[in-house]
């Protein structure tokens, strides 16, 4: 009796033991495997196919939209009178006309990270151009136009922080916040420009003014460009390759040697050629609204992938609950969020009436319409609605594929039908983007929350 | 050893009893008028506010702009405050379905605008010269294809309903501007007879006798029924309110019911006569009733609360969420759709700056849902919630229209009752639902 209770009392630690240390095994291989195959990689054939695997697996990145540019760029060559859509000036409009959408998609993914949704950006965008256009006006303010600039964005940072802050704080939906505010900043927007006849403009003559007016419209020298491409390459290439043999010293994960050149090598190809393009054209020069955007891009790349505020941005994304207990200050990172996701937004609205040839009306921009069209570039590009994936890069090619697909149906000259395919092709391929991410990632172990 | 158990689980089954007496509101459990009035104050104190907020803040805009201008309660005013707010009640009534199941339609607002072009479209005598009610019918089944498939995508695609009518909204304003052709379309008030039916839906009305009439038929027919079915209860050992309270709820209806009529039945023209009903109340009445029945009286009424609640649960107890889902949005398309007939009696000439202008509505009608005190998480929330926000909408446009203010205050104005909406439904539920 005594001795069978004893083998059952010894017999229950055991098993379980068992049961813990194979529980212990199945974690590590799960971590394991949670760690994408392609940054273990140590050799460039490792690498190709580890990257193949991943695409395969349904975590397909970027390349759905690259695939979607280089399938629009085709089909509209092909298709409009003359194969008049790849030339260069053509191509240079074409990113002109991106523009805004670009950078407020970059805005929008910030909050989308998140989790959270902010509809404003397009009204708030608006209402950061026009002061700044306000404040650059001759006679009166006549600030320079670098404080006009700073004045714009500290404004719009000051609405984005009273947003995230109703919205963390309050923890009232940002669905609804940011509602709020987009019909609040267009009523102020529409006071700003003087009612609903205003008008503000700026002018290439006046050089203070100018500096605003060339922001997309403006051309930098042709040798400036060679020469700051050189530059640029140098110093991105240098970055990389110390950055990489550092942590190859240090005995870190490192990507192989000749991934890096490749990559370099690859970014010198798409500069020359970039800047070669902006050589074609009628008025040579590079437009400065490329490197304003490149800048951009870097910034919010640097930001959401190399600091600990990025870090904590795909963490609240990924998981509130997680993120607070290890000790995240949520409302903290939420406020900062929204103010600079207006932040951007308000340097979009610059960059917009500069595009627009210095002019700011009511009629420049629905509101309304930009920020549906920032959040289909965002979800084009293969930012996740529901938070925690995505990166900056997706609102720039997302921006460039929506300003691509309106551009070609107004070059076709299909008369009454080109309105309205305006309207058709972004939604369709919205709808498209959203069913290749649902349909891929389906039975995908990892991603976006499980949905009944 | 059985002993033991009877014991353990014996006062388990009064505590059961007991939490399942304190959940219910007391108001449901009244016998009798004081104790229903009782439970009513106290259900308002506990949080669950229902109307009120928004009935008080009726109350707020009306005595704000009566003071600012003593136009706005003539009767004349508030019969033009109701045909402007009836396209946000009824927008703001198709909304209600998809966040009632959590999820969001952000294309009602071009639903509207494509069923207003078809409509138009049809009637016309140089066109296809359809008689007015197979335009409206044509008009509707396409919206119901619309949300059935919008429906479809999200609920067996499962893709997310804010992206998918998202881009339905924008494939939708390339379709309306497509069916539009030309640059307009009108509805005019001339000889054909087609056209003069769509254009007095929103401008038409009863004459005053009818107007009564009609009202004594209804409260006729609704009193009684109401009567009859609390009777019903009472009889078969059901609870039920006691029979004062019925008695009391069917007088204020038919008192209310009086004076609507008798404000309508004022001469409202500034040269000639224009008095009676106009159509547009009994229209966004009988679709007020019918979603009402639907949502609170069958079982796919209770089974879009229960997926809006909790969808897992749900799931569990056997719910067809994918159906319920698509139906859904079916249904918010068509109240856009009814919405849109509206639309184009109202504008008479459609545009292709009214079709881009119609995607503002939707926000319009999200503001008016939520300020009327639907809830945006899903699972809770009433038809009626949508024609009271409308109304608040409504009577904010008008109001500063009147008092001389520009298009951009309204638009603030009416932001800000959002704001302050939305923290309200938030601090009044504060604790009723953890978000990190």
């Amino acid at each position: 009796m005594a001795l069978t209770e004893n083998d059952a009392l010894t017999a229950v630690p055991e098993a379980e033991l068992a049961e813990v240390q194979a529980d212990l095994t199945a974690a590590r291989g799960s971590a394991l495997a949670d760690v994408p195959a392609d940054v273990l990689a140590q050799t460039l054939g490792q690498y190709l196919r580890a990257s193949w695997q991943r695409i395969r697996s349904g975590d397909s990145g970027i390349l759905p939209v690259l695939l979607g540019l280089a399938l629009v760029a085709i089909v509209f060559e092909v298709i409009t009178p003359e194969n008049a859509y790849l030339r260069p000036s053509n191509l240079i409009y074409i990113f002109g006309l991106s523009t805004v959408y670009m950078v407020l998609a970059m805005a929008e993914t910030v909050v989308l990270l998140l989790g959270e949704i902010d509809l404003s950006i397009g009204a708030v965008a608006l209402m950061g151009g026009a002061i700044a256009f306000k404040l650059v006006q001759h006679p009166k303010p006549d600030l320079p136009w670098w404080l006009a600039i700073l004045i714009s964005l500290v404004c719009c940072g000051l609405i984005g922080t009273l947003q995230g802050t109703l919205v963390s704080r309050l923890k009232i939906p940002s669905f609804v916040v940011t509602l709020g505010g987009y019909l609040l900043f267009t009523g102020i927007l529409i006071i700003i420009l003087g009612g609903a006849d205003g008008f503000v403009s700026v002018s290439s003559t006046i050089p203070n003014q100018a500096v605003i007016f060339n922001l997309v419209q403006g051309d930098i020298d042709q040798t400036v460009s060679w020469v700051g491409l050189a530059v640029l390459i140098v110093i991105a290439g240098a970055v990389m390759w110390l950055r990489n043999a550092a942590r190859r010293r240090s005995g870190l994960v490192a990507p192989p040697a000749s991934l890096v050149a490749i990559r370099i090598v690859l970014l010198a190809v798409v500069g020359v050629v970039v800047v070669f393009i902006c050589s074609q054209t009628f008025t040579p020069g590079v437009p400065e609204v490329i490197p304003i955007v490149l800048a951009i891009l870097l910034l919010w790349t640097m930001g959401l992938q190399r600091t600990r505020f990025g870090r904590y941005i795909y963490a609240i994304g990924g998981n509130p609950e997680a993120a607070r207990r290890a000790g995240v200050n949520l409302a903290l990172v939420r406020t900062a969020a929204f103010a600079l996701c207006s932040v951007t937004a308000g340097f979009g609205g610059i960059l917009l009436g500069s595009f627009f040839f210095g002019q700011y009306s009511t009629n420049t921009a629905d509101p309304g319409q930009v920020v549906l069209y920032a959040v289909a570039a965002a979800v084009i590009g293969g930012t996740s609605l529901f938070g925690g994936r995505g990166k900056a890069i997706h609102g720039v090619l997302g921006g460039l594929l929506i300003g691509g697909i309106a551009y070609g149906v107004s070059l076709l000259q299909l008369g009454q039908l080109s309105t309205p395919l305006t309207y058709i092709l972004p939604g369709a391929v919205l709808l498209l983007a959203v069913l290749v991410d649902v349909l891929s990632r389906r039975g995908a172990r990892t991603g976006s929350v499980s949905r009944v | 050893m059985s002993e033991a158990t009877s014991v353990e689980t014996a006062p388990e089954t009064p505590a059961s009893e007991v939490a399942a007496v304190a959940e219910m509101p007391p108001a449901i459990l009244a016998r009798t008028l004081g104790d229903y009035v009782r439970g009513s104050v106290a259900r308002v104190r506990g949080g669950d506010s229902g109307v009120l907020p928004v009935l008080l803040g009726l109350i707020v805009v009306a005595v704000a702009f009566q003071i600012a201008n003593g136009k706005f309660l003539s009767p004349q005013n508030l019969v033009n405050l109701f045909e402007q707010s009836s396209i946000y009640m009824l927008l703001a009534m198709a909304e209600i379905f998809a966040l009632l199941l959590g999820e969001i339609d952000l294309s009602v607002g071009l639903v509207m605008a494509l069923s207003a072009v078809i409509t138009a479209e049809l009637v016309q005598p140089s066109g296809s010269n359809l008689p007015w009610w197979a335009a409206i019918l044509v008009a509707l089944l396409i919206c119901c294809a619309i949300g059935a498939i919008q429906g479809t995508m999200v609920a067996r695609l499962k893709m997310p309903s804010f992206i998918v009518t998202l881009g339905g909204l924008l494939v939708l304003e390339g379709v309306a501007i497509i069916v539009l052709g030309g640059t307009l379309v009108g509805i005019g008030n001339s000889q054909f007879n087609n056209e003069v039916v769509i254009y007095n839906i929103y401008l038409g009305h009863f004459s005053p006798l009818l107007s009564w009439i009609f009202l004594a038929v209804v409260a006729v027919l609704a009193g009684g029924a109401v009567w009859a079915a609390d009777a019903r209860r009472r009889r078969s050992g059901l609870v039920a309110p006691p029979a004062s309270v019925t008695a009391l709820k069917i007088l204020v209806a038919a008192v209310a019911g009086v004076v609507v009529v008798a404000v309508c039945n004022v001469n409202r023209a500034h040269v000639g006569t224009i008095n009676g009903l106009p159509y547009i109340i009994p229209i966004v009445g009988v679709v007020l009733v019918a979603w009402t029945i639907l949502l609170q009286r069958t079982r796919f009424g209770r089974y879009v609360y229960a997926i809006g609640g909790n969808p897992e649960a749900a799931r569990r107890a056997g719910v067809e969420l994918r159906r319920v889902r698509t139906w859904g949005f079916v249904l918010a398309s068509l109240t856009a759709g009814i919405a849109g007939v509206l639309f184009a009696s109202w504008q008479v000439t459609l545009t292709t700056n009214i079709i881009k202008d119609a995607n503002s509505y939707v926000l319009l009608a999200v503001a008016a849902a939520v300020i009327g005190g639907t809830s945006l998480f899903g699972g809770r929330g009433k038809t009626i919630h949508g024609v009271l926000g409308g109304l608040v909408i409504g009577g904010i446009y008008n109001g500063l229209y009147l008092i001389g203010v520009s298009a951009e205050w309204i638009d603030i104005a009416v932001a800000l009752v959002l704001l302050s909406a939305g923290t309200i439904d938030v601090l009044s539920r504060r604790g009723a639902q953890g978000r990190v």
